[in-house]
């Protein structure tokens, strides 16, 4: 009874470790790719998760976390309305902090980073530490003396900043910094820096803290909030309180039509917005993980081959299948763990540089979010533990069992090739995954509880497809060698390395199928952003008519509120040479929860050029007088597409926007496309917004200049007259849409170039072991007068060949993924409509990059391999 | 001229000394058996003599040329030109046909394509493996498959060829047939031969028989 544990020890001990020092450089390569490919799901992992928690921090660094917000769904809300809210809560002990929030910007900052000025009651909350008990708000005592406070109070330039802020800028208490509130120089005195405390959230870098009064005053925003936080006391009544609070602020929210929600709804309707942007991510870092388990299982089965003989003695001398398989799949189970761990440390240091490239990306598609610290939990430890270990022993099974059936005399036969995947060779079995995965890529998309958009059937159907291209890439073997061995006819190197590929192995057929999958992964992702690329361009081009684009700073933030006041867009609009505008002002609403963007906008009519939108559903009247027209007394409105698709709501319908005047009835008379950002769009005529919000204000103006005039005067002149705000040409608006965008895709352009790199040192290993386990052929080309050279060059042949093999398979396999990319998953998830285009250019450079790395790496392994002793290997 | 002549040859492995001075000679067409108990240098010598492996100390010339004097490209040109090696498990190349086999070393001499394929196809005839050219060597038996091994060894005519029991792996009638053809070979073309073997069947063909013991040679 005690044989088998005894026996396993013997296997692990005699063989498989002894094995592990012996070939210590593949057995670290080994650790090394399961590392990379766990580092690289991980970093995606925790980049997401940092970059999406600094969402609203602002006021949770300073007052705490609340336990209720209160907000308008149409932007900001009466500050008369607190006196109603203390009245409706009675005696419930209920703490009222009113809040504003308002955009700025740094004067003279190049990049125009967004900086958010956030006012609160600071008499309020000096005297109210009973809310603040057990928590160390940072202006609640903590570090900040109450005279600095007091210097705060009412004052519209006194201000509190970060630490993160002094450093970032490299200023200190009592410096004078100049910020652009909406098209207004502002100069403010930092009074005093707010430390960070170890038990709240960090103060975010772009933070301004101001007493309320003095921002209101500062931003013209009198009378006017944000939003109201709300805090229950801590205590031993702190629940029944809470329940109490509750019931009566659903009461006032019904009865004001305000929004109640706790900052932690708030955190995850907001960020769920950019939850298929994040699963997209994390798929992509998982099809590299995807790779990875190709290379393990393709390293696994060569270290069986390559130790048949041994097995072959160990079955002869009496050990049981079964604890050869146990042994196997134990090595498995030791190499996914060790890589596991390695994995979670570079994961850890990968994350640091990615999360700013993800944060950027949320930016400027979704909301406003600042990177916080990196924090890796064991939830994520253990899932990578488990995950890595996992696909490792899923790896290793399949070797492990044909090591353990292998019969001993047919182990020690001498020239004994095998190994692989028997599965791969059975082509018709490709065939039926093929055809499955074009099935489901017609599968409706699923839709969470919480109401999130999942294209379930694309992902399910990529799978299938990258599945099926491993067994059907087979098939290309023959015509890659009939190729190779026509093109090299005279070569005897060429001759040897296309008769490999002739009859090809389990070996050749995992290699291929290995790069393949990284190939056609990252090929269908280059389809896709140059299917993007196309779309944007010429959706910019048709854009974009106008001479000059005039925003405040900030704009390329998707929730800049700062605005261009009336008396400054007249100024721009009677300057010399400027024969009219297109003016959009643009505010923040919230419909069934969801954020959104009611625009008003008046299209330029004093001359023929006006902005041209492109249409998906088109309007029966697209002239610029088209929105402003009232049917039935309703206005009509045109909506983005990915409103449309959040909403559901399109040509014909009519539905209700909220407006601080309330709800306000509109008729939906077409849907345009809208590629800048995934937060759907209303746009009505800016005469019905202006009377609503009652706001004159502008986000951003269109300018067209007179004909003959030089837009570049009219821009140097412009610049002059309003040095705050941005100005640009039609030229530089265009490379700058096209640098976001490319920002945008940075994270994804790395995770293909590691899919592309780990494929290409399988391909070394793959290699590696057919040398290896064709060491007597060696002995008998170098007898045949091969020198080292040209056994390396055949080496690099056949490397070659199975790149061709891989690489076609991979660009054969990005069609169909590309396809599934452009009109399955990126409609479900995203709304937005793409041309299928195809970067002939990008696949010429990741054919010859592939290829010439495939050359380097097998020429290499060749020419080591070559050096065979010949009393070890002949005979 | 002899073909080949080894002078007081040493050669160890680590401490194990394994050729202790040996000394023989080959005259054009001449074969020479080479016998002896397994671990007596039989191996090691063929291996010094095809220049695959370097001796420590002695000598090895091949129609006059020192072998000590050339560099590893010179004896992988020697090989290609004048000295072959015939197996005793075939080593043919598994993924070559019998043909394309013949034909490799051709390949690696640089021969012109015409050339190459009216030789193969002489070779092919001789050895009397006509019908089965096209064959890969898992579809040949032993006998076929030694056949395109000697037919692979005559490509490059060589003035010498070592083979390392020719016959071990083959059943005595396919045995006696394949030590015939290697007489005719070698008759014919005037090879030298030196092949090492168990078996006193293969001195039939042979002009002397050398016996080792000890990394000497003891007889012959």
């Amino acid at each position: 009874m005690t044989k088998a544990p005894r026996t396993g020890r013997l296997i692990w001990s005699r063989m498989i470790w002894r094995y592990w020092l012996k070939e210590a450089k593949l057995t670290a390569m080994l650790v090394g790719i399961l590392a990379l490919g766990i580092a690289v799901f991980l970093s995606v992992r925790l980049a997401n998760k940092a970059a999406v928690t600094g969402f609203g921090l602002f006021t949770e660094s300073i007052v705490g976390q609340s336990d209720f917000v209160l907000r308008s769904p149409a932007g900001k809300l009466d500050e008369r309305m607190l006196g109603e809210l203390r009245k409706a809560s009675g005696r419930t002990p209920l703490g009222i902090f009113p809040v504003l929030e308002v955009s700025g910007a740094v004067e003279g900052d190049s990049k125009g980073a967004l900086l958010r000025l956030v006012g609160v009651d600071l008499v309020a909350l000096q005297n109210a530490a009973q809310y603040l008990e057990g928590e160390s708000a940072n202006t609640g005592g903590n570090g900040i003396d109450g005279e600095s406070t007091n210097q705060l109070l009412g004052s519209s330039k006194a201000v509190f900043v970060g630490e993160g802020f002094v450093e970032n800028r490299n200023v200190s208490a009592g410096d004078t910094i100049q910020v652009i509130v909406d098209d207004q120089i502002r100069k403010l005195v930092i009074e005093a820096v707010l430390p960070d405390s170890p038990n709240v959230a960090s103060v975010p870098p772009n933070l301004i803290l101001m007493d309320l009064p003095g921002l209101q005053a500062l931003s013209k925003d009198q009378n006017k909030i944000s939003r109201i936080e709300l805090r229950i006391p801590p205590g031993a009544s702190a629940e029944t309180n809470r329940e109490t609070s509750f019931a009566v602020l659903t009461d006032f929210a019904a009865e004001k039509d305000l929004i109640l929600e706790t900052p932690e709804d708030q955190k995850s309707s907001v960020t769920q917005m950019s939850a298929a942007f994040r699963l997209n991510l994390t798929i992509l870092s998982g099809l590299a993980l995807l790779v990875g388990v190709y290379l393990i299982t393709q390293a696994m089965e060569a270290s069986v081959v390559k130790r048949r003989a041994e097995i072959a003695v160990m079955r002869s001398l009496g050990v049981t299948p079964s604890e050869i398989k146990r042994a196997w799949i134990l090595e498995a189970l030791v190499l996914g763990f060790a890589g596991s761990v390695l994995g979670i440390i570079v994961g850890r240091l990968l994350a640091m540089g990615m999360v700013g490239a993800i944060a950027g990306t949320v930016n400027t598609l979704y909301y406003e979010t600042t990177t916080t610290a990196i924090t890796l939990g064991m939830g994520e430890i253990l899932f990578c533990l488990v995950f890595g270990t996992g696909a490792s022993v899923l790896a290793g099974w399949i070797p492990a069992r044909d090591a353990a059936a292998t019969p001993p005399a047919q182990a020690m036969r001498h020239g004994t090739r095998s190994g692989g995947l028997k599965l791969l060779r059975f082509w018709p079995l490709g065939i039926v995954l093929f055809l499955t995965g074009v099935g489901a890529a017609f599968l409706p998309p699923w839709e969470t509880a919480s109401g999130s958009v999942i294209a379930i059937g694309g992902y399910f159907s990529s799978v299938l497809l990258v599945l099926s291209s491993s067994v059907l890439i087979g098939l290309l073997f023959g015509p890659v060698s009939r190729s190779l061995g026509r093109i090299g006819k005279s070569s005897a190197a060429f001759r040897y390395a296309a008769s490999q590929l002739r009859k090809p192995g389990g070996r050749h057929r995992l290699t291929a199928a290995g790069l393949a999958a990284a190939i056609g992964m990252s090929a269908a992702m280059a389809i896709l952003v140059a299917s993007f690329e196309t779309t944007l361009t010429s959706w910019i081009q048709q854009l974009l008519k106008a001479d000059l684009y005039v925003s405040a700073p900030g704009m390329s933030s998707v929730t800049n509120e700062n605005t261009i006041s009336k008396s400054t867009w007249q100024g721009i609009e009677a300057m010399p040479g400027v024969a009219g505008m297109d003016r959009l002002r643009i505010h923040r609403i919230s419909m069934e929860g969801t954020r959104a963007f009611l625009g008003g906008s008046d299209y330029n009519q004093n001359s023929k050029r006006y902005l041209q939108l492109i249409w998906l559903d088109e309007p029966e009247d697209t002239s610029p007088q088209a929105l402003l027209t009232k049917v039935d007394g309703v206005p009509s409105a045109w909506v983005s597409g990915p409103f449309n698709r959040v909403f559901g709501l399109g040509k014909g319908d009519v539905f209700e926007v909220p407006t601080p005047q309330g709800p306000q009835k509109v008729r939906c008379e077409g849907v345009y496309a809208e590629y800048g950002s995934e937060t759907g769009t209303v746009m009505v005529s800016r005469s019905f917004t202006s009377e609503w919000f009652a706001d004159d204000r502008l986000s951003r103006m269109s300018v067209y200049v007179d004909d003959g005039v030089d837009p570049a005067v009219v821009l140097s002149n412009l610049q002059n007259h309003f040095p705050t705000l941005v100005a640009r040409t039609n030229l530089r608006i265009r490379e700058e849409s096209l640098r976001i965008f490319h920002q945008t895709f940075a994270v994804t352009y790395a995770l293909e170039a590691i899919a592309v790199l780990i494929a290409v040192a399988g391909l070394g290993l793959a290699l590696a072991g057919l040398l290896l386990e064709r060491r007597r052929e060696l002995v008998t080309l170098k007898s045949l007068g091969a020198t080292r050279r040209e056994i390396a060059t055949a080496s690099m042949w056949e490397g070659v060949g199975l790149s061709l093999v891989g690489l076609s398979g991979g660009l054969l396999l990005s069609f169909a993924l590309g396809w599934v990319l452009i009109h399955v998953i990126n409609p479900q998830s995203f709304g937005w409509t793409l041309t299928y285009q195809i970067p002939w250019g990008a696949f010429a450079f990741l054919t010859a990059v592939t290829i010439l790395c495939a050359a380097v790496v097998a020429w290499s392994v060749g020419y080591r391999n070559a050096e065979v002793r010949s009393d070890r290997a002949a005979g | 001229m002899n073909v080949l002549q080894v002078s007081r040859l040493t050669k160890s492995y680590g401490p194990t000394p394994v050729l202790q001075g040996v000394s023989l000679s080959l005259a054009p067409g001449e074969r020479a058996a080479l016998m002896g108990p397994s671990g007596s240098g039989k191996s090691t010598l063929l291996n010094c003599v095809g220049g695959i492996d370097r001796p420590d100390g002695g000598e090895i010339e091949i129609e006059g040329e020192k072998l000590s004097q050339f560099d590893e490209e010179g004896l992988c040109r020697l090989r290609r030109e004048k000295v072959s090696t015939v197996f005793q498990f075939f080593h043919l190349l598994p993924t070559l046909t019998a043909s394309e086999n013949i034909e490799f070393p051709l390949q690696l001499t640089g021969m012109a394509e015409n050339e190459r394929l009216e030789r193969v196809a002489e070779l092919v005839e001789e050895v009397g493996l006509g019908h089965r050219a096209d064959a890969l060597p898992d579809e040949l038996s032993g006998g076929e498959m030694q056949r395109v091994a000697i037919a692979r060894a005559l490509s490059i005519r060589p003035r010498l060829i070592l083979a390392d029991e020719p016959t071990g792996n083959l059943d005595s009638t396919t045995g006696d047939a394949i030590l015939d053809l290697l007489k005719r070979v070698s008759e014919s073309h005037e090879i030298a031969m030196l092949i090492v073997t168990h078996s006193p069947v293969v001195t039939r063909i042979c002009d002397q028989t050398f016996e080792m013991s000890d990394g000497v040679i003891a007889s012959s």
